[in-house]
This record gives structure tokens, sequence and C-alpha cells, in this order.
């Protein structure tokens, strides 16, 4: 395939897409504070918050009790994993009727990679087209942002939010990202973030300026690369057939556990999920992991590999807790337990008759 | 015993029953040919028990006699004979066997025909005529679906069905299903089904390449034994006893893409893709993708890769229907039934990735129906 004459990559992404689907499906719901999440009356934690609740400071990733505190009248709505996966794909279809470089991030992001596809002079109609027919064909709206690399565009998406549109020209790539916060740069965690301000580097540009060999030494081979990333020179292609690296499944316990029968109970849901999953995604791993979080905090992962792959239910349930098992101890309790496999195996000739 | 007969006959006759003849037996006379005179022919028999051919070839017979002979020491030595008359000769009460052919001379210790195993004889049970190239089709269709060794003896055989005036065979191996009907020209008496060794079909099929006259199929009235009578030669097997599992249920009633496709366009894309799939456990990807314009000529691509080889696609012009599809087969599986497919065209239906794909050819020969189910592979695409 020719080079393209230069690149463009947009970043789209869905505004509070979990809370808009419900507000879509329940009229009642609209206009209201409103959040997805696990059980109200537990430990759940807020999944998506629509945007009349983040005006009271609820966002994702809290403690559902904090939301109720935040603002008690709250509309809570348990998720539908389901119906918001099916909404995504009809999204997705839609990016995919523009290019066929569609890197879905999730359900309610994608990169796409619109390099031949448009005309320089064309990209701002082109964006506002995307935002246009989604809106149009599934109620839903979206914040795009665009730019010559992944790491460009998905910045100017974040920073666009909501119902947002924000296109950085090839050539600006430095003037937009120099004055921004070096934390809104991927792989900029809060440690990182910690560690480079010490060194007074609190903008993306003080970081693009900095030293290649401190910044090696200091982060590895991870250095580099967030060099690159802050001079807006990645080369990062869109991967349409990203690549799923694990199946997973999670649950933060009503209260803590310690009791066997209880954490293998639930331990054999997870493993049930997972499996499910596993084979609508036609997946196959060799390796079985579990995570547990004690009711500390601490949290810690174990792991099993095996000669073949697998993607039922009682097997990654008996692996699951059997790992589970050599970390019980009298007095001790979890409050968070998951279970996931990985290590997908490639390729496995199917039967006609199933095994006996 | 003296007979003479011609090199080639002698050689072809050996050919003939050489695959019945045992190796590695308990029986060390089963490694032998039992050669007879037989009302002016000369009879050749092997046998390992399970199998029995015979075969007649033309000769001429001055004294009538029997004698068991190495059967491959024997087949050796007349396959390097010059293609000439072959003279046979037993003096009374010897085990000797001379054979002279040209300026060469062989004198072959046998043992006694006595001991060697008598063919069995079927007089009582089914009878049913075929046309001789309906059955070879049907054979070779058919046979090569079968397991070669499993757990499963019944996989390793064919289910023989006559049902009115239809004749079906069917393999499986677990991981490919063949089903072949043909019509036979006249009903069966009483319908029938048995389920025949795999092995023993291409034998009659081989054997029986390039005769016109019908084969007779008898079955004995216990369902123990098979016996296929041919113009020269008698092939008498053991039945696999047991169930052959339902195949009916093993091919899909529908589909969500169908594409026709051209077998020898297809046959060639899979031989190019199975070199680079060698490596990477045979995988061979087909993508199938309506066509846009008006004319609706979609497209079908038969892709491989290896990580150390590097990849190779070839792509098809197909009449695809429904939707866009992608299924991965064992290029083995795939070229197998391409092979016997041979040409013209062929419908290939897919339901998901993980679902069995069927073909079917679109103009089969005048009275006969085929299809062919393949597991596919899982793979990550």
């Amino acid at each position: 395939m020719p080079r393209a004459p230069w690149r463009y990559i947009l970043h789209a992404d869905l505004d509070a897409f979990y809370a808009s689907v419900e507000q879509l499906d329940n009229p009642e719901y609209r206009g209201l504070p409103l959040v997805v999440g696990g059980s109200v009356s537990g430990r759940g934690v807020v999944a998506a918050a629509s945007y009349e609740a983040r005006k009271y400071g609820i966002h994702s990733a809290m403690p559902m009790r904090t939301a109720v505190r935040l603002y008690p009248e709250i509309v809570q709505v348990l998720p539908r994993f389901s119906r918001y996966r099916e909404v995504s794909g009809q999204v997705m279809g839609i990016f995919h009727r523009l290019t066929p470089l569609v890197e879905p991030l999730s359900l309610d992001e994608a990169y796409l990679d619109i390099s031949r596809q448009v005309p320089s002079d064309m990209l701002e109609e082109v964006a506002r087209g995307l935002k246009a027919a989604v809106k149009e064909e599934t109620g839903l709206v979206i914040t795009v942002g665009g730019g010559s690399t992944k790491t460009i565009s998905k910045i100017a998406s974040q920073l666009a939010k909501p119902d947002g549109l924000m296109l950085i020209k090839p050539g600006d790539e430095r003037s937009f990202l120099d004055p921004l916060d070096v934390d809104l740069l991927w792989g900029v965690g809060p440690k990182t973030a910690e560690i480079l301000k010490h060194h007074r580097i609190k903008t993306i540009g003080e970081l693009a300026d900095s030293d290649l060999v401190w910044l090696s030494r200091t982060f590895g081979k991870r250095g580099p690369e967030l060099k690159e990333r802050a001079s807006g020179l990645e080369q990062d292609r869109v991967e349409p057939f990203r690549e799923t690296k694990s199946v997973s499944s999670e649950v933060t316990l009503p209260k803590d556990v310690g009791e066997r029968t209880a954490l293998e109970k639930k331990m054999e849901e997870l493993a049930q999920e997972v499996a499910v999953r596993l084979r609508k995604e036609e997946l196959r791993g060799k390796t079985i992991w579990v995570k547990l979080r004690l009711a500390d905090f601490t949290t810690f992962t174990r792991q099993q590999t095996f000669n073949s792959a697998t993607d039922d239910a009682e097997t990654i349930f008996r692996v699951a807790r059997d790992l589970m098992r050599r970390e019980l101890r009298p007095g001790l309790e979890f409050r968070l337990l998951g279970v996931g496999v990985t290590n997908f195996q490639e390729s496995s000739q199917l039967t006609m008759f199933p095994t006996e | 015993m003296k007979v003479s007969c011609l090199q080639e006959n002698l050689s072809a006759g050996l050919g003939d029953v050489g695959r019945a003849v045992a190796s590695r037996t308990p029986l060390p006379i089963t490694n032998n040919v039992l050669i007879a005179t037989d009302n002016g022919r000369l009879k050749l028999s092997a046998t390992n028990l399970e199998l029995s051919i015979t075969s007649w070839i033309g000769a001429k017979v001055e004294e009538e006699g029997v004698i068991a002979v190495p059967a491959r020491l024997l087949t050796e030595f007349v396959s390097s004979l010059p293609s000439e008359q072959v003279e046979m000769s037993l003096p009374a009460r010897s085990r000797s066997l001379n054979v002279k052919c040209a300026r060469f001379e062989a004198n072959i210790s046998g043992a006694d025909p006595e001991e060697f195993p008598p063919t069995p004889t079927i007089s009582d049970g089914l009878e049913v005529e075929i046309a001789s190239d309906v059955l070879q089709m049907a054979i070779q269709n058919v046979a090569f679906a079968a397991a070669t060794e499993d757990s499963r003896p019944v996989l390793t055989g064919v289910q023989l069905e006559l049902k009115g005036d239809t004749l079906l065979l069917a393999a499986a191996d677990g991981f490919r299903l063949a089903v072949h009907e043909a019509k036979l020209g006249s009903a069966v008496p009483e319908d029938t089904s048995v389920i025949i060794p795999a092995k023993t079909l291409s034998e009659v099929s081989r054997i029986a390449s390039g005769q016109e006259e019908p084969i007779k199929i008898m079955v004995n009235a216990g369902k123990t034994q098979v016996l296929f009578r041919l113009k020269d030669a008698e092939i008498v097997s053991q039945l696999i006893q047991g169930t052959f599992p339902n195949y009916g249920q093993l091919i899909p009633k529908d589909f969500a893409t169908r594409a026709i496709i051209d077998v020898s366009e297809f046959a060639r894309a899979t031989r190019a893709a199975s070199i680079f799939a060698r490596d990477g456990s045979g995988i061979v990807r087909l993508q199938m993708t309506a066509g846009e314009g008006e004319d609706g000529v979609g497209t079908l691509s038969v892709s491989a890769r290896s990580e150390e080889v590097g990849d190779d696609e070839g792509k098809i012009d197909a009449t695809v229907e429904g939707e866009p599809a992608k299924i991965a087969f064992n290029s083995k599986y795939l070229s197998d039934v391409l092979n016997v497919l041979g040409q013209g065209m062929v419908a290939l239906e897919t339901s998901s990735p993980s679902s069995p794909g069927v073909l079917r050819p679109m103009s089969p020969a005048e009275g006969t129906t085929y299809v062919h189910v393949v597991m596919p592979m899982f793979v990550q695409w």
C-alpha cells in the first residue's frame, strides 16, 4: 500500500456513554443527574455519570455512596453491558464507513486513521459530518479530536469535551502540546508526573525539550517514548485489529469476606462470565490468573499456565479456586476478587463431535 | 502344476491382491499369496483375515495345481522380469515353485496351501449390482474423509446405505464429513446399511478402475461381511460393528454467507496458500466479500501466513451472497475436498468463523448429490 501523503488521526469519544444510552432508552431520565453502576446498597462504584450528575462533582470510579451523598436524589441505574455493546457496535459501524482503519479502545472510544480518505482542506467538514451522523443515527453525542499523532488527537478530544470538536493542524503539534500539563500525556501517571515535577518538568513542552539521556536513565525505555509523544512525533499506527490481551471479570464485594465457600461461590460466577466472553470473542487462553484485594487494599495476582488453551468455565473456576485457596489464611478478608484468562492460543482445529 | 501367462498380467494380478497381504502377523501363512489354477485361469489370493482379495488372470493351464508362496518375494521378482511369457511349474509333491521368463529362472520355496485360510464366501443375504463408475465415484468422494486411526472404530469406516434405488456413502473423521448419494438404476430388495472399512473401499475403487462391467455387492445375513464381485476380482471384508454417527445432524441447515467459486481456481489458491501454511499448523484463511458493482462479482481471498516464511494471498472472483465472512481451515482438509471436486463450480457456505463450513458442487454428476462439511480452525484474525 503506498504511503498516504500525510497522517491524520481522529480520536472519537462518546460523551458519558453508558449514562447517555440510559437517558436515550428511558426518556424519563433525560435532563436528570444519573449514575450507572453497581449495587446501590453496597460498595459499587460509578461506572458512568451523566453530565447533569457531573455538575455535582460526581464522576466515574467514585464509590456509589459518595455519589449518593453528593446528590441524594440521583437516578441510579444498573449497567446493561449487552445494550452498550450493541450501541457501540452501531457507532463503530458509522466510523467504519469513513475509514477501515478504526481502532476501538473500548466501547466508547476509538482512533480513526483518515489519512488516505480525507484531504487536508476537508478535515473539519468530515469531522462535523461524523458527529452529525452519530447524533442522527444513534442519538448519541461524540467529541472528536484530531491531529497527526494518536497522542494529539486524544488530548484534543479530552480538552474539547463535551460535544466538542478540536482539530490540530499538522505543523501545529508543538504549539498545541507545549503549554499543556504533562499529566495529560498518555503514559504519564501520578507517579511519573511526580518525578517529572520534581525535576521542574510541568508541561508537555518541557518534557519534549528534556534531556534524552536523563529520560532514559530515569524511565528506562519508556523515556524516549515519552519524549517522542511529547514532541508530537510518535509514529504509533492505528491498529484496526487490536488484539484482546486478556479477558477478565472482577467484583468488589458488598462487604469484606474471609469465608472460603462464599469466596469460591463468587469466583465461580466470575469464571462463568469470563468463559462466556471468551466464547463470544472466540478466544482460548493458556494462562489463568486471579486478582485478590485484601481489606487493607493490598492487591496481588497469582497465575498458572497450561499447555492447552481453554474457554471452559469449569476449568477456569477450578484453577482460580486452587490459586485462591493457597492465599487464604484465618482472619484474612478480601474486598475484591477477579479472574482472567490470557496468553491466547493462536489456533486449534475444531471438532465435530464433542470430546468424551 | 504347470501354467504360463504374460508377465504384465501376473504383475498386475499380484499388485491387485498385494494390499491384502498381511504384514506383522501371528499367522505367517498370511504373508503368502495363494496361486491356484481355476477353470483355465490363474487365481491369486491374499488375506489378512479382515480383508481378502482374489484376482483371476488369463493363463494357459497345462496341469492343475496350487501353492502358497511368499507374496513380497514373488511380487518383487515378477515385477523385475521383462514383459514376456512367464512359465510357472510345480513338480508333483514339491513345495518349490519354478518360475521361468525369458532367460531368468527362479525357484521359490512355498508353503502348504492347505494351511492358507479359506476365502470367506457369502451365499445368503443381500445382493445388489451397481454400475462401476457410480460406485467408484462415490468411494473417491467419500473414503478419504474417514479416520485413519481412531479410538472410535466406526469412524475408520464408511457408512454404506442402500435405500430404494439410492446408494449413499458417508464418512467422517471428526474434522470433516463427506456424504455422497447416487442412483442405483433399480431398487434394492431390502434397505440396508453397513459400515465398511474405508481401506476396503479404496481397494475396490483401485481394482475396479477401468472396469465397465457392474460391480456386485453382497452382504451376509448376519451383516458381518461384505463381498465385492468385480470382473476379474473379488474383495471380501469384515464389516465394522457399531453405530455410525447421525451425520444428518452434522450438516448445517442454513448459512449466513454463500460463495460460488470455480473449483480449479479455488484449488490453485489453496495450493499456493498451503505452501505458506506449512509452518503455521496448516492454517488457510478464507475471506468472502460480496461484490459492490452492478455485476455483483465478489471476492474470495485465500491467504496464509507464517512467522518465519512470510505470507501469501490469492484472490478469486466469487458470487457472494450474504454477510462478509471469514473462516480458517486446515489446508489439507480443504485441498482434499477440492481435489475430488476436480472442476466446475462449488458453493461454500458458512455461518461463523467457528461453525462448520459446507461445500457443495454446483453441478454434480447426473443423479448424484454431494456435500462436504469441514470444521474450521479456531484462529486469531
